[in-house]
């Protein structure tokens, strides 16, 4: 074996960006034909000895030696390795790594966050000075809500909600209870018993706090029974056992199905359904949607959830962030109308001969998939 | 002050938490690990709650005798099996979840079949659902219905028999029909999500701190 | 024939048949299955919170070196929720939610708008690869307009008047296609299911075939 010291295969090293320190990347360039393996050695400032730092991918080609210590400065050498030759490369400037103060590749998230909290911000203070005038369109699902209670209070029967199987920090889970205050209401009005089963026990203290006050407001606090909104277990299928066990032995008139449901969600939805009880369904779980459209009389369909609160509430503050909500997404429709004509213009114009566009095209389509690749 | 004080700690905590996602330096950098293994912690206190709360009711059904009381008694020995086996467990191997011990063979020969059967009932259940989507109520679940049975039928043997270009079509529907409607819901729920999480953060929306 | 005679696999079995029976009707023995099942997962999850979180992450990090001291105010915080056992103290479990509620807020909103928002419309835009065919490009439209119609459709704050209207209509038919081949999907799936707990009852414990 013999060693050489070919120019063409080289290195360079570079703080690794968008960290918070210790980490320096080596890239290599030229890579000898029939490499074996890329071995790369590190020394200190001061040192006379180079020790191994680790192997560089012959895939990526790079290496994120993420021992290196932060503020110390490092000299690296590669030693390319192919059946009969070692090909070796090396830094020649010190490199060390530091901590960035700002993420640059998450560019588009912040722009992003920045637009929509501000669309949403605006709204709700517009909304404060001006509740006139806001409108929300009809959630037929909510305005069942009261026939639904009604019927089962007529049919001398209970009533279920099921909060999903999702903990209190899931969004559909805080949706459920906002959905859960309208039912409170109602419930305690017409003096109809609820059952409300739980997954989560924070879930189950916050259902048994919003319940009492519901029954509080409506005159009659000595109606809520606390037992009636228990904790089941955080055991999937067990859950699911759970439930269809309470819907057959209690037979409920209406059923609540809300918040964000696994493979369980036809098995409940199924179930209530062969007890004859109006079911009322809304999740976030996109996998689980088309079979609470199939198996219930009404759905929130996702995004609706997120909608009820507001259209429960016409809270002008809450009607306020739903208006910024919309406006966001009007961007993003002219976003993406914009990008599909920019594309085709892009493509069309470098099939005839002009590419500049298309780099143009490439570098936004970058900037939004930043961070997410 | 009973009202503020937890405003003010949702409002810190979430904006010092988004910040921490940009910011790389310390101490926001290495904020998310450190504020998740918190919540670990958090999350156990939790689930106290929890057992307490069915251990407390089937005790109480046990007392007063309520109809079905004995199955309490049942609830008590199953909760009675694992919790022993999983003690007996953790003594003689320090860690109960190693294959091999008591507790491990208890959840795999009684707790797993119970699983698996529950969610096999799953078949008899979109059996029953599909049967009655097959009555299609109004127009929109006609096109669900129309879209189900393509597939179904499309993605078996029997579908490439009926018509050899079934399966194709069933894969231009899942492939092509599908993308669009699919994304366009899910960015509805990232937006409806992320609107919820903001009016929390603010104060806004308060219903869990009631 | 050759029955099984390991009593776990008569123990699998015979809760198999009992969950089954609920198919007929709920009855004496769904409701001994329902809540050995009910017992066994709490029994379970007791042991899971000694060990994942009592040893594993207090015990341990907390009395072993290198002591990990930050760890008290968590535990300090879990410990405010039992503030519940009291009505005197009850209000106490408002600051450990607050913490925990509004972190997890704060951690989904950047990761939700980075993967369901930014990188869902990036792949929305149509790049030249996909105009490289007719059916392609047929294809690629299909999708922008399913898209479209659909978040048109989960608009709430204008009225869905002229032009507005019809879009939210061709969206929800779009939405219902998808959601029928997401149903069609899954029915195989769900079936191959029972199939594995057939085989069980029938090879495992019966010994037939």
């Amino acid at each position: 074996m013999f060693f050489l010291l070919i120019f063409s295969f080289s290195i360079s090293a570079k703080d690794t960006p968008n960290d918070a320190g210790g980490s320096i990347t080596v890239s290599t360039y030229n890579i000898p034909h029939y490499t074996e393996r890329i071995e790369l050695y590190r020394k200190v400032k001061g040192d006379t000895l180079y020790k191994e730092a680790g192997l560089i991918s012959l895939y990526k080609g790079e290496f994120d030696d993420t021992l290196a210590v932060a503020g110390e400065s490092y000299l690296y050498r590669a030693r390319a390795i192919t059946k009969d030759t070692v090909y070796i490369a090396m830094t020649e400037e010190f490199v060390s790594s530091s901590p960035q103060w700002f993420n640059k590749s998450r560019t588009a998230v912040l722009l992003f966050i920045v637009i929509f909290g501000s669309f949403v911000f605006v709204f709700i203070q517009l909304a404060k000075k001006n509740p006139e005038g806001l409108f929300i369109r009809r959630l037929p699902a909510i305005d069942a809500i009261d026939e639904a209670v009604g019927r089962s209070t007529e049919m001398g029967k209970p009533v279920l909600f099921i909060p999903g199987i999702e903990y209190i920090t899931d969004a559909g889970t805080l949706a459920s209870i906002t959905i859960l205050q309208r039912v409170g209401k109602k419930v305690a009005e017409y003096g109809t018993r609820i059952i409300h089963a739980n997954f989560d026990p924070v879930v189950m203290t916050a259902a048994q706090e919003t319940l009492k006050t519901a029954y509080a407001e409506a005159g009659r606090p000595d109606a809520f029974n606390k037992d009636d909104v228990f904790y089941l277990t955080s055991e999937q299928f067990g859950f699911a056992a759970g439930v269809d066990g309470i819907m057959e032995r209690e037979r409920p008139g209406a059923i609540f199905l809300q918040g964000y449901f696994y493979a369980e969600s036809l098995i409940l939805a199924e179930t209530g359904y062969s007890i004859g009880a109006i079911q009322i369904a809304g999740t976030n779980a996109t996998t689980q949607l088309p079979f609470f459209v199939a198996a219930c009389d009404y759905v929130l369909m996702g995004e609706e959830m997120f909608a009820a609160s507001a259209y429960i509430s016409r809270e002008p503050r809450l009607l306020g962030s739903i208006k910024g909500s919309d406006l966001t997404k009007s961007i993003l429709l002219g976003l993406i109308g914009i990008g599909v004509t920019f594309g085709t213009v892009a493509s069309l114009l470098k099939q005839a001969g002009n590419p500049a566009y298309m780099e143009i095209f490439n570098k936004v389509l970058d900037f939004l998939a930043m961070g997410a690749r | 002050m009973k009202k503020q004080v937890p405003l003010l700690i949702t409002f810190l905590t979430g904006f010092i938490v988004i910040v921490s996602f940009f910011v790389p330096h310390r101490p926001f950098g290495i904020l998310e690990t450190q504020v998740l293994t918190w919540y670990a912690i958090i999350f156990g206190f939790t689930m106290l709650i929890g057992v307490d709360s069915l251990i407390r009711l089937h005790v109480r059904k046990t007392q007063r005798r309520k109809k079905g009381w004995w199955y309490s008694i049942v609830f008590f020995a199953g909760f009675l099996y694992c919790f022993v086996t999983g003690v007996i467990s953790l003594i003689r191997t320090s860690n109960p979840f190693s294959p091999g011990t008591v507790f491990f063979y208890g959840y795999r020969t009684i707790l797993i079949p119970l699983q698996s059967t529950m969610f096999a009932l799953l078949a008899f259940f979109i059996a029953s659902a599909s049967y009655r989507a097959f009555r299609a109520r109004n127009i929109d679940a006609t096109f669900l219905l129309i879209a189900a049975v393509i597939v179904m039928i499309g993605r078996v043997p029997a579908g490439y028999k009926l018509w050899p270009r079934l399966p194709e079509v069933a894969n231009w529907i899942l492939n092509v029909l599908q993308m669009g409607p699919m994304r366009g819901v899910m960015i509805g729920i990232a937006l409806g999500a992320v609107a919820m999480s903001l009016r929390l953060i603010l104060g806004i929306e308060r219903t869990y701190l009631t | 024939m050759n029955i099984s005679t390991s009593p776990w696999v008569w123990i699998a079995a015979l809760l198999t048949l009992m969950i089954y029976s609920f198919l007929y009707k709920e009855n004496p023995f769904y409701r001994l299955a329902e809540h050995i099942f009910m017992g066994l997962s709490i029994g379970y999850a007791v042991v899971i919170i000694w060990y994942n979180y009592v040893l594993v992450r207090v015990y341990k990090p907390l009395f072993f070196p290198p002591h990990q001291w930050s760890l008290i105010f968590p535990i300090l915080l879990g410990t405010m929720i039992f503030g519940i056992f009291s009505k005197k103290y009850t209000w106490l479990i408002k600051y450990p939610f607050a913490f925990y509620i509004a972190g997890y807020a704060g951690i989904s909103i950047p990761v939700t708008l980075q993967a369901f928002v930014l990188k869902q419309v990036e792949a929305s835009f149509l790049t030249p690869e996909k105009f490289s065919s007719i059916p392609g490009s047929i294809n690629s439209i299909l999708i922008f307009v399913g898209l479209i119609t659909t978040l048109i459709f989960f608009y709430f704050s204008t009225k869905r008047e002229h032009g507005f209207g019809t879009a939210a209509k061709v969206g929800i038919v779009f939405i219902m296609v998808a959601f029928g081949a997401s149903f069609g999907y899954t029915v195989m799936a769900r079936i191959s299911l029972l199939i594995g707990r057939m085989q069980f009852l029938i090879q495992d414990w019966l010994g037939i075939m």
